[in-house]
């Protein structure tokens, strides 16, 4: 028998749902544990982080990494793995693009760090203690990992492979990639990987009948036409610049596509390019102003899942670097 | 002289049958029409007056023949001027409906869809202003996709599809990604340091190609300094945000959009999806904790001769105050 894929699967700044959807395989997960010996899965099992150092370098053979980079504790792991992994992959949206984790780079580590120990209504910080990274205490010094500035991206720290998008990456998905894996077929590094061709309007049955906009509305405000195009019906969906690969399971649900998968392959910024499309689509009888305040909160709307990897974020660096 | 052996008497009357074409013979030839129309400026051929009046007289194949019926983009501006209250561009349409029945075709340029790359969203077809686009089913590898189709007898080449398309799949040839890019970084202006005046900020303009009616004021456009670079595109609903950003990230410091007043837009809708584009964008700059007003948009109506340069000049003196010492903020 072949020898086993070493594999390592770590979170950093995540939430769990995509060492969830790893899980999610349901009994091919029995195929991957024939195939591949899992040395670092802190999400599933017990490791620590000097079972990694002990490995030699690349003694991994690929690492499936989730979450953005946060903190210097996200960093710090990022690296020790990419040193150990022969294959390092940004494993969904988060390590991809930044991700809802992302958005925090809308504003910066101070204003955060004073909203959260100071103003919340539910905070009680009369000393005004905020967190440290060092700090002796009569037992000895105590270390907590350094917040970050911004929220970057798996491949804004280390070199990576390959890109697997998705809030989390569907089942099916995580599958396909990790058969590529096993049998030794993936493409060439650079790729984004268990998506599938063009946008999600490519496979998206709804009908489109070219109907102008005369007012957008959120998605909790109607109840949407199962059969019609959301973008038709004034609801901001984001299938036009979103790859697609999910199997739409929001289109099916009556909800709109938020963007998870990030832009298809030639968009340089998935957020701009939404937003040039939706107000495009206005009808002429309809007042620009009043649509425009009808978009709330249009940073969100359209970078949901993909601010930290934008033109727009780089923008924003070349600015704060000025300063 | 026109052949008499060619003159349709009746044509006059099968045009007024058409719908739009009802009012022709209102028309007295004061000219009126042509003293409002921008599209002299690109042809001095095109003379909606000359065209009504070879109507008249039945001159049917000078009339279809002559390449300048297709340039009325329906923008309206000499409507609400006519005496007689001919509505000249349904008038043009309704000749134009009779030229295509009769096998005749609109000379183009005009926008190409990649079919391979089109995904058949429909975004285009509710961007277009004059009902140009609309998705067909072909079949690909054996596989049925929707596909958008231009209609070339109606496409203005204004571009407002080519900035909205999510995957670039559809062009106007001479304003495509790759020719608005080379113009932004021509000489080196984004990257070489000599482009860059010490000190001094970096304005790209984008404006529209009907907003500034006399020739003076478009040469204006020719003398500003070299850290103000304009770029003229049809259309100012042809400005893709994303040109913006590419533009920010490399350092430009401001970016000025400018188009037509609402009304007056040469291509009816451009400027207002410009207007809603521009917003938004100032709006996600300021929730991102960057200045809004690096990037402005403004309309300019086809009377405020001279505004022009005032603007660009204006917006370069608030972006150097900007670069002050004491204006930055952490
Ligand atoms: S915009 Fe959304 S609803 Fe409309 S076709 Fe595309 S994916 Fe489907
Ligand atoms: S429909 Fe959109 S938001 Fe939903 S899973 Fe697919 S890509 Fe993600
Ligand atoms: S907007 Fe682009 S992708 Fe969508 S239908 Fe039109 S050409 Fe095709
Ligand atoms: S270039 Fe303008 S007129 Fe032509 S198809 Fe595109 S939107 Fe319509």
């Amino acid at each position: 028998m072949a020898e086993k894929l070493r594999f390592a699967i770590y979170w950093a700044a995540s939430c769990g749902g995509c060492d969830i959807a790893v899980l999610e395989i349901g009994h091919n997960i029995l195929k991957l544990a024939e195939a591949a010996e899992i040395l670092f899965w802190p999400a599933a099992m017990d490791f620590k982080y000097k079972d990694v150092e002990a490995l030699p370098d690349k003694s991994l053979d690929v690492c499936l990494f989730n979450g953005s980079v946060r903190n210097s504790e996200n960093e710090h792991v990022a690296r020790l793995l990419r040193a150990k992994s022969k294959v390092m992959v940004a494993f969904g949206s988060c390590a991809y693009e930044g991700c809802i984790p992302g958005l925090a780079n809308l504003t910066n580590r101070g204003d955060i760090l004073t909203c959260v120990y100071q103003e919340t209504p539910s905070t009680d910080n009369h000393a005004g203690a905020m967190p440290q990274t060092h700090w002796a205490v009569p037992e000895g010094d105590l270390e907590l990992p350094e917040f970050y500035d911004a929220v970057k991206t798996l491949a804004q720290v280390v070199p990576v492979e390959y890109f697997v998008p998705g809030c989390p990456p569907v089942a099916a998905q995580v599958w396909n990639v990790l058969q590529a894996i096993i049998a030794g077929q993936l493409p060439p590094p650079g790729a984004v990987v268990g998506v599938g061709t063009r946008n999600l309007c490519d496979e998206c049955e709804r009908v489109r009948e070219g109907t102008k906009v005369k007012r957008f509305v959120r998605p909790h405000e109607v109840i949407a036409d199962p059969q019609r195009c959301f973008l038709e019906q004034g609801i901001i969906c984001a299938g036009p610049v979103t790859r697609a690969g999910c199997g739409r399971p929001c289109i099916h649900a009556n909800m709109p596509c938020r963007g998870c998968y990030g832009p298809p392959e030639g968009v340089s910024d998935q957020g701009a390019k939404l937003l040039s499309a939706v107000m495009a689509i206005i009808d002429p009888e309809a007042d620009v102003e009043q649509l425009v305040q009808q978009i709330v909160d249009p940073a969100g709307t359209f970078y949901r899942f993909s601010l930290p990897d934008s033109l727009l974020q780089q923008a924003k660096w070349l600015e704060v670097g000025k300063r | 002289m026109s052949n008499p052996d060619t003159i349709d008497p009746k044509f006059k009357d099968e045009v007024m049958a058409e719908l739009g074409g009802e009012h022709l013979l209102r028309c007295y030839s004061c000219g009126t029409c042509v003293s409002m129309c921008l599209v002299s400026r690109v042809s001095s051929e095109f003379n909606p007056r000359r065209t009504m009046r070879m109507v008249m007289l039945g001159m049917r194949d000078e009339v279809f023949r002559n390449p300048t019926i297709w340039m009325c983009s329906a923008c309206d501006l000499c409507y609400p001027h006519c005496p007689q209250g001919i509505h000249i561009s349904e008038l043009m349409r309704a000749i134009k409906n009779i030229a295509v029945r009769d096998g005749y075709e609109a000379p183009g340029p005009v926008a190409v869809v990649n079919e391979e790359e089109c995904s058949g969203c429909d975004v285009c077809e509710k961007a277009c202003p004059y009902g140009a686009l609309s998705l067909v089913t072909k079949v690909f590898d054996g596989q049925q996709r929707k596909v958008s189709q231009v209609n070339k007898n109606l496409c203005m080449t204004c571009g407002i599809c080519a900035a909205a398309c999510p995957l670039s799949a559809i062009t106007v040839e001479e304003y495509s990604n790759e020719k608005v890019a080379a113009q932004i970084q021509a000489d080196g202006w984004l990257t070489e340091p000599a482009q860059r005046l010490p000190g001094e900020p970096q304005l790209l303009v984008f404006n529209c190609s009907w907003n500034l009616r006399a020739d003076v004021d478009r040469a204006a456009l020719t003398r500003f300094p070299p850290n103000v670079r304009v770029i003229v595109l049809p259309c100012s609903g042809r400005v893709d945000p994303i040109f913006i950003l590419l533009a920010l990230k490399s350092g430009v410091d401001g970016v000025l959009v400018a188009g037509c007043q609402p009304g007056q837009c040469h291509y009816k809708q451009g400027t207002r999806i410009a207007q809603g584009r521009m917003r938004i964008l100032q709006q996600i700059l300021d929730q991102m904790g960057l200045d809004m007003s690096r990037v402005r948009f403004v309309q300019i109506g086809t009377e405020e001769r001279g505004r022009f340069p005032a603007l660009v000049m204006q917006m370069l003196a608030d972006l150097k105050a900007r670069m002050e010492p004491a204006n930055i903020t952490a």
